[in-house]
């Protein structure tokens, strides 16, 4: 299956951790000092916490509960309460498959699968989520239900959905390179994509 | 001068007052006020001072302020020589204005939630959604400005209006509130907290408590 987009690269600095979902999975999604991006289960494995409430120092993210430090292949790497313990390598967070392309970070909750091809030269603009589902985003735009929206009507702008529970979607959009004032007007555009989308979810 | 800050440390109104405090270097006397359970804050002597029975109070001298939008002006107004987290033109202090408002519009829908979370203190309904409504106004707003290479609510440097919206969107997860929709308020987050001798309170984490005490590493 097509992986899914999680994030804009450009939103997940080096240092960064956060939540997102892949196909209806909770992922902790962060990034080493190094530009290294993981995507775990968001369960640590000692306690349970959510990980994406932890915090990276240097290539590791550690849990916010008891600071287990995880590296960025998963292994439990120190533990401060035992820090002459080498961890067993049994403790490890389990991951989903994440690479990075197009400024694009893109999960496989399912093993390893290739990001769908897009145009070159393409630039972040702006994630946002809409309170309706996938169906009714690529309805709104024009289209049918797709990994890539193509926008019939605004040719320079592309959509990336990516399904979240609770009959959300949100929305990667990128752009062609455009002037300033362009891009001013296309984060307008999604606001209006956005507005006509849920107005149609409550009529 | 100094002055006596009536204060409750779980109240997110008096939290703004403490973080300006905080980050313009001044020092008030802090008055301990128990709104919940003790109620101090319907209690007579505090009612002879504000009869309003709201916190935060500020009181210098004769001068007596009630609430965070009256009191982190005359804060930076008072405090601040360089002028800039008050603005004095004309646009960006009516700017400024704007944003207090929507600092007071949200405190009445994701702070009602987060009392109602915390204290059973029922919020209005409708709250969640206007709360929202708000959020995505901010993000927008932050997308624009970063986008101009602006990375505060009115121009380059913070003012009283970031510090203001600030505490009730940090604490918005403890009303229920997920921050994941909204990455560029997020990124101001994460810019705030960062600030020089910024405060912390409960909820709301320094970024430096994160630093490693053995590498002094973030």
């Amino acid at each position: 299956m097509t992986p899914c987009p999680v994030a804009l690269s450009r939103d997940l600095p080096p240092g960064g951790v956060k939540r997102v979902f892949a196909r209806g999975r909770e992922l902790a999604l962060w990034r080493g000092a190094s530009g290294q991006v993981a995507a775990w289960d968001n369960r640590c494995p000692h306690r349970g916490m959510r990980l994406s409430h932890g915090f990276v120092r240097g290539d590791r993210l550690a849990c916010l509960y008891h600071g287990w430090q995880y590296g960025t292949d998963g292994t439990c790497a120190h533990i401060p309460a035992h820090p002459e313990l080498c961890p067993p390598a049994t403790i490890r967070a389990t991951g989903c498959d994440a690479a990075e392309a197009g400024g694009v970070i893109w999960v496989a909750p399912e093993g390893y699968a290739a990001p769908p091809e897009l145009p070159r030269g393409l630039v972040a603009l702006r994630s946002l989520t809409f309170r309706c589902d996938a169906a009714r985003l690529a309805r709104i735009c024009g289209l049918e239900a797709a990994p890539v929206l193509y926008l019939p009507d605004h040719p320079s702008l592309v959509i990336l959905p990516n399904p979240l529970p609770g009959g959300q979607v949100e929305a990667h959009v990128l752009t062609a390179p455009l002037p300033a004032a362009d891009r001013v007007a296309a984060v307008h555009l999604t606001e209006a994509l956005r507005r006509a989308a849920e107005a149609e979810e409550t009529a | 001068m100094t002055f006596t800050l009536y204060n409750d440390v779980l109240d997110a109104e008096c939290y703004k007052v403490r973080l300006l405090a905080a980050l313009l270097g001044l020092s008030p006397r802090i008055a301990a006020v128990e709104a919940h359970p003790g109620a101090g804050h319907r209690a007579a002597d505090f009612l002879a001072l504000n009869p309003a029975g709201t916190l935060p109070v500020a009181a210098a001298g004769d001068l007596v302020l009630s609430g965070a939008p009256a009191i982190l002006v005359w804060m930076a107004a008072a405090h601040d020589v360089t002028d800039r987290w008050y603005p004095r033109d004309p646009g960006p202090m009516a700017q400024v204005q704007a944003w207090l408002e929507t600092a007071s519009a949200l405190a009445a829908t994701a702070g009602a939630l987060r009392r109602e979370a915390l204290l059973e203190h029922p919020a209005p309904s409708g709250a969640a959604q206007s709360a929202e409504a708000l959020l995505r106004r901010m993000e927008l707003h932050l997308l624009l400005q970063g986008m101009g290479g602006r990375g505060w609510l009115v121009g380059t440097h913070p003012t009283v209006a970031d510090i203001a919206c600030f505490a009730d969107v940090a604490l918005a997860p403890d009303a229920g509130i997920a921050l994941d929709p909204y990455p560029a308020l997020h990124a101001w987050t994460l810019r705030l907290r960062a600030l020089p001798d910024f405060l912390e309170m409960p909820g709301i984490a320094p970024l430096h408590a994160l630093v490693d005490p053995l590498t002094g590493h973030r």
